[in-house]
């Protein structure tokens, strides 16, 4: 017998290869750019935190909070204004999401969850994976719908988000207003804490799960090694999402619009500024307080 | 509990609640029966007794319960079923362990990924058809002597070793969120192959012969329900009676058909 | 050449897959019948290893003729010398194959298959794979037969149960003119009862073990299809010789091997002095304990040979009824060592007791008890002598004597004859545990699964040989008529039938309840049938066996179900073990002497003159009772080896023995 009675595949290569290139790069998006950017726009956001310590001299004698907004907007206006090419970027982003997502919702609703039978932290945290790829879909739609389409409809009080005054009209959506909290604020804050939480758990798990599936960590030592640093990048994105939502809860919207108005006037004129404030609907706040917060504001 | 009182007089027992079902397509349906307590006993012997004794708490006869089973020594693995909820061996379910109390009650329920046969007996042939799907067999040319085999280290043997005490009893089936009960035969061939079959393909990747048909291995491993359908729950592992190495198995064939799919890439 | 015959293997296990991949390799297509899926078969329970002369043994003396040797007398000169002389010569090569089929043998550094030793023999020669050889093996041609499925030329009927051979002729003993051309099986789960054609049927169905209740052997076990094939008029060679290990683990539903390693490492064996002691062992006091080994062997101690053990151990609980608590078990007490040692020396053992016993051997003792192993015994079979036939018998041969034989192929029996292995009824073949041809009156430990394998692969050209050159190429198989395969599924219908209509909703009760006359049986094999026979003990067995087939004769059936009825399929298979319990019994009672596994309390020695005779029983359908059974001697071939006396204390009887044993025969000439 030369040569084996071996069987022949069912399935054409094209098939086979199809299959898997869409796995891999479900696996890839959700690493590069999704991942990434995550990243870039968590510790962004963060900055809103610690911006005062990163201002260093140019900080002097601003609060924690109204640092945060300078150094904030400085970044933003950065991003908006300097990186190149930021809507073939965007495109690229957006595209991946939605392949991310749509391929996710695919793959998630071909298993079906066992946790009662079996309730392993790993089969807890597979759960959970599809769980808040769930949550994140909705929360990224909500997110990009209302404060980057301007679907103001979906925003209490409809305020508008303006890359120039980043800080304030970020507050003001999520607080429901601009003189602080309102009901349906508290209702959007709980979903933007709800669904940051759950995107970087879904990133830093599926950082986890994607060093299985590219075959990194082989060892069951390696992949609980590679568990403890992928839990360490999921703490450290924690810290940076949730130091940015408590600081922008925290914001006072009228406080952080003169820093921005300030920044606007330094860089356009005053002209502009009414101009702009006026084109876009953006509540403006009274210069008057300058002097109730302190002699920092004027500097 | 009247039944009890009777047979309490007799020594303790234990209470077995069966799910049991008459055939495919059946209602299931669940009995409860005492038994009274052994040493040394195991689900097996309960079922036996059951067996030739076939009369449920309430005084009803029934019919015997019907299972599967083979060595009782777990190393066939034929008496796999949910015992208490989790999937396990029945054979090595001691009583002692799972129900050390009188009047103390166990659940017994057919494997739920598997087509039920009757009662507590499934029909686990996909599972078997899994292994021709990753060619788990080594392709020599036949069976005359020609010379021993290829050497091998003490350390690729024992890791092969390890792989190779897979009995196909479908635990680590049962217990994957990803494996889903497939009745349609028609499917079997593009549904998720699940951990025991990519771990064959993997022993037999790693032999020098069996190194062969490598290919068209990692090639059924990326298709549809391939080894990247894989969710990661890593229960797989966790139910194995054997300990096998699951989830390495499973990382180690995603490198593998990582690298293959590049390497045919290029090769075209 | 004519369309393709084709060729049914019944049962799944290591001789009917090594015959299934043989037969389908020579493009014969084969049609494989199991009660399970084959990967599930009864072989893989085997655990210690599989031997074969090898090249580091040979440089030290040793051959292949000595391990035939070594056979020979291990079997007590029972076996027909020239099949074994075949098999030892066979089994280098088996090694090779399954060795290329990828068995994860263990390895030396140098990466070379390592060896352990083994009962029997000086030399390293026991090839193994971790602590589950007979499972790396089994699966190894699992994946070989897949192979062939996959490509069609095999096709696998699991959850299919062998009912009947389908036999077109008459069958008397060898002169018939009977040949068996097909079966009748039936599906365990549909029901459906059909007809199958073959050009031969191989039976490769295993041992018997549950014809004693509990034993070490797998549920599927029964022994039903052998005897169904002996009512069909297949003779059975040897049926008395039943191999019972002296240590198993009892459990509610069967008893698991406990190595006798445990004994080696310094494990005592004791009951209570007090008869229906009720204390904890830990409780009893040492002089209040009874370590009857190391007291009536005060030499040897624990460390007697195996039969001895077995024997004293059953003595002290069924004769004696000094059993623990009352029941057949004796503590096997290894709590006086360090825990630690224990686990470095003897971990895999340590962890089956905990698994299957709950208790943790380190500090409670082990309840151990003997158990039925293997049957010796098993359908009679025939073959070709080879053409190694000396002018004269060989006396002793020595490890390092330059063997009289060369190992080339066909010098113990003829490669490629039709007959080999083939039953009384021509195209009927019996292969592995259900051949009675290799063991004689005792196993050695780890020759089942060479014995297996040889089977299938080197009678298995024979079976190619007798459906492409035999009979069935100038009769083939397809003109025969239909109307016999009919008529045999027809009967087969009725005998459901019958048990099916005995279920009418009326109280089953214990009397006639199948379970219970199948325990009964069990338990009455086992105690009479076993370790120590006697007489009047064995007649009262027979009485027993009659009682209980009177008793079948009204069983009733707990489920009618036309769907997957287990019990009906149990309860067929008791009707056929209680006519093969009794046939085992009436050889035993006839066998007047004691031999390998079969000691007569009544008849202590060994008794060439008489009885260095193969068993034969032929099953008389006409005749009612224990009288259905004639039994008849043949004469055993013994031309190579002469058969040497043996003492007991200073020789290894049985299987896997200490390594001393043969020292001690090197050292005393």
């Amino acid at each position: 017998m030369a040569s084996g009675p071996d069987t022949k595949p069912t399935l054409t290569p094209a098939q086979i290869q199809r299959h898997f290139l869409l796995r891999r790069l479900h696996s890839l998006t959700g690493l590069v750019p999704i991942g990434v950017f995550l990243v870039v726009h968590l510790v962004t956001n963060s900055s809103l935190a610690w911006g005062r310590f990163a201002l260093r001299g140019k900080g002097e004698g601003l609060t924690v909070a109204e640092g945060g907004v300078k150094y904030f907007q400085h970044e933003v206006t950065f991003i908006n204004e300097s990186v190149p090419h930021l809507l073939l970027i965007e495109i690229t982003l957006w595209v991946s999401i939605a392949f991310h997502s749509i391929l996710g919702v695919v793959y998630a609703t071909s298993g079906k969850s066992n946790l009662q039978r079996y309730p392993h932290q790993d089969n807890w945290r597979y759960t959970l994976q599809r769980i808040s790829g769930y949550v994140g879909i909705l929360f990224i739609f909500y997110h990009v719908a209302t404060l980057r389409w301007g679907w103001t409809f979906l925003i209490p009080e409809g305020t508008k988000w303006s890359h120039s005054f980043s800080a304030s009209t970020l507050a003001a959506a999520m607080q429901g207003s601009t003189e602080g909290f309102t009901i349906f604020g508290v209702a959007v804050s709980v979903l933007y804490m709800v669904g940051v939480t759950a995107l970087v758990f879904h990133f830093a798990n599926g950082l986890w799960t994607a060093a299985i599936t590219w075959g990194i960590t082989i060892s069951a030592k390696a992949q609980k090694r590679w568990g403890i640093a992928c839990a360490g990048l999921g703490a450290g994105l924690m810290l940076a999402g949730w130091s940015s939502l408590i600081a922008t809860m925290t914001l006072d919207y009228d406080e952080a619009h003169l820093i921005e108005r300030q920044m606007f006037i330094e860089k356009y004129g005053e002209a502009e500024y009414e101009a702009y404030v006026e084109q876009k609907g953006i509540e403006t706040a009274d210069p008057q307080p300058e002097q109730s917060t302190g002699s920092g504001g004027g500097e | 509990m009247i039944a009890s009182q009777e047979t309490a007089s007799k020594g303790q027992h234990i209470r077995i609640r069966i799910k049991r079902s008459d055939g495919p397509g059946k209602p299931s349906y669940w009995q409860a029966f005492d038994v009274p307590r052994e040493p040394g006993a195991n689900i097996i012997s309960c079922l036996q007794w059951i067996a030739a004794h076939p009369v449920t708490v309430d005084g009803e006869k029934t019919t015997p319960v019907v299972w599967d089973s083979g060595c009782l020594e777990e190393v066939c693995g034929a008496c796999t079923m949910l015992i208490n909820g989790g999937v396990r061996q029945s054979c090595s379910a001691l009583i002692s362990d799972i129900a050390p109390n009188d009047g103390d009650e166990i659940t017994l329920e057919p494997m739920s990924k598997f087509p039920v046969i009757r009662d507590l007996w499934v029909d686990r042939q996909r599972l078997f058809d899994s292994l021709k799907r990753v060619q788990a067999w080594v392709p020599i040319d036949g069976s005359y002597s020609l010379g021993a085999g290829p050497k091998e280290s003490p350390d690729k043997q024992g890791t092969r070793y390890t792989l190779s005490t897979c009995m196909s009893c479908g635990c680590c089936l049962e217990a994957c969120p990803q494996y889903n009960l497939e009745e349609d035969e028609s499917q079997w061939p593009t549904s998720f192959i699940g951990a025991a079959a990519i771990s064959q393909a993997r022993l037999f990747n790693e032999h020098e012969t069996g190194k062969q048909l490598k290919r068209e291995r990692l090639d059924a491993l990326m298709g549809p329900g391939g080894v990247s359908d894989c969710g990661n729950a890593q229960n797989c592992v966790k139910v194995c009676p054997k300990e096998i190495p699951l989830t390495e198995s499973i990382s180690a064939m995603g490198r593998a058909t990582t690298i293959h799919a590049i390497t045919s890439w290029f090769r075209r | 050449m004519q369309q393709q015959q084709r060729v049914i293997v019944v049962g799944g296990g290591l001789a009917g897959l090594a015959a299934t991949v043989r037969i389908a390799e020579a493009g014969i297509p084969v049609d494989l019948f199991s009660m399970v899926p084959v990967k599930r078969s009864h072989s893989v329970c085997a655990q210690g290893g599989i031997n074969a002369c090898n090249e580091v043994a040979r440089q030290q003396g040793y051959s292949e003729y000595q391990h035939f040797d070594e056979t020979i007398y291990g079997g007590d000169y029972l076996a027909d010398q020239g099949p074994v002389l075949e098999m030892a010569n066979f089994a280098p090569k088996v090694i090779d194959l399954l060795d290329r089929m990828g068995v994860p043998f263990n390895r030396t550094n140098e990466g070379q298959r390592d060896l352990r030793l083994f009962g029997g023999s000086l030399f390293k020669r026991t090839h193994f794979s971790g602590a589950t050889t007979g499972q790396q093996l089994l699966y190894a041609l699992d994946e070989q037969t897949r192979r062939y499925e996959a490509s069609g030329l095999v096709r696998k009927y699991e959850f299919w149960e062998f009912l009947w051979p389908i036999i077109e002729g008459e069958v008397d003993g060898l002169d018939g003119d009977g040949r068996c051309v097909g079966m009748v099986a039936q599906d365990m789960r549909t029901m459906q009862i059909r007809s199958f054609r073959g050009a031969s049927v191989i039976m490769a169905t295993g041992g018997c073990g549950l014809v004693f209740g509990k034993s070490t052997n797998s549920i599927i076990c029964t022994g039903g299809a052998a005897s169904r094939c002996y009512q069909a008029g297949a003779w059975y060679g040897n049926g008395e010789m039943i191999q019972v290990h002296p240590t198993a683990i009892p459990g509610a539903d069967k008893c698991r091997l406990m190595s006798e390693s445990a004994r080696g490492e310094g494990g005592r064996v004791w009951v209570p002095r007090k008869k229906g002691d009720d204390r904890k062992p830990s409780d009893i006091p040492e002089n209040e304990r009874y370590y009857f080994l190391e007291e009536k062997y005060p030499a040897y101690g624990n460390l007697v040979p195996r039969d001895i053990a077995t024997r004293e151990i059953f003595d002290i609980c069924v004769n004696e009824g000094m059993g623990v608590k009352g029941e057949n078990q004796v503590y096997l007490d290894l709590t006086h060592k360090d825990p630690d040692y224990l686990t470095r020396k003897l971990g895999g053992i340590m962890e089956i007791y905990e698994k299957f016993a709950g208790d943790d051997p380190r500090h409670t003792p082990m309840r151990i008890f003997p158990a039925v192993h293997y049957s010796m015994g098993g359908i009679w079979t025939q073959y070709t002598p080879g053409t190694y036939t000396p002018g004269t018998q060989h006396g002793e041969h020595k490890p390092g004597m330059a063997a009289p034989v060369d190992a080339q192929p066909g010098q113990g029996m003829a490669l490629g004859a039709p007959n080999n292995m083939m039953t009384n009824i021509p195209g009927l073949y019996a292969f592995g545990e259900v051949n009675f041809a290799y063991h004689g009156a005792t196993r050695l430990g780890a020759n089942a699964l060479l014995s297996c394998i040889f089977d299938g692969l080197y009678c298995g050209v024979s079976v190619a040989n007798y459906v492409t050159q035999g009979d069935p190429a100038e009769r083939p198989i397809d003109s025969i008529d239909q109307g016999l395969y009919d008529a045999a599924v027809e009967s087969e219908q009725a005998k459901m039938s019958r048990f099916i209509d005995t279920v009418d909703g009326a109280e089953v009760s214990d009397d006639t309840n199948p379970y219970l006359i199948g325990k009964e049986m069990g338990e009455e094999m086992e105690a009479a049938c076993t370790v120590v026979k006697t007489e009047p003990r064995l007649k009262q067995c027979l009485d027993k066996l009659a009682e209980l087939r009177e008793r079948f004769s009204r069983a009733r059936l707990p489920d009618s179900a036309a769907w997957t009825n287990q019990s009906l399929s149990y309860s067929r298979a008791v009707g056929d073990m209680l006519i093969m319990a009794e046939m085992i019994a009436k050889c035993s009672l006839l066998r007047e002497e004691s031999r390998g596994s079969h000691y007569r309390l009544d008849f202590p020695d060994r008794n060439d003159e008489r009885f260095l005779k193969t068993t034969v029983a032929s099953f008389n359908a006409q005749s009612q009772g224990a009288a259905q059974h004639d039994v008849s001697y043949r004469d055993v071939q013994t031309k190579l080896v002469k058969p040497r006396a043996r003492t007991y204390g200073k020789v290894e009887k049985q299987e896997p023995a200490k390594t001393e044993t043969p020292a001690k025969e090197a050292a005393s000439v």
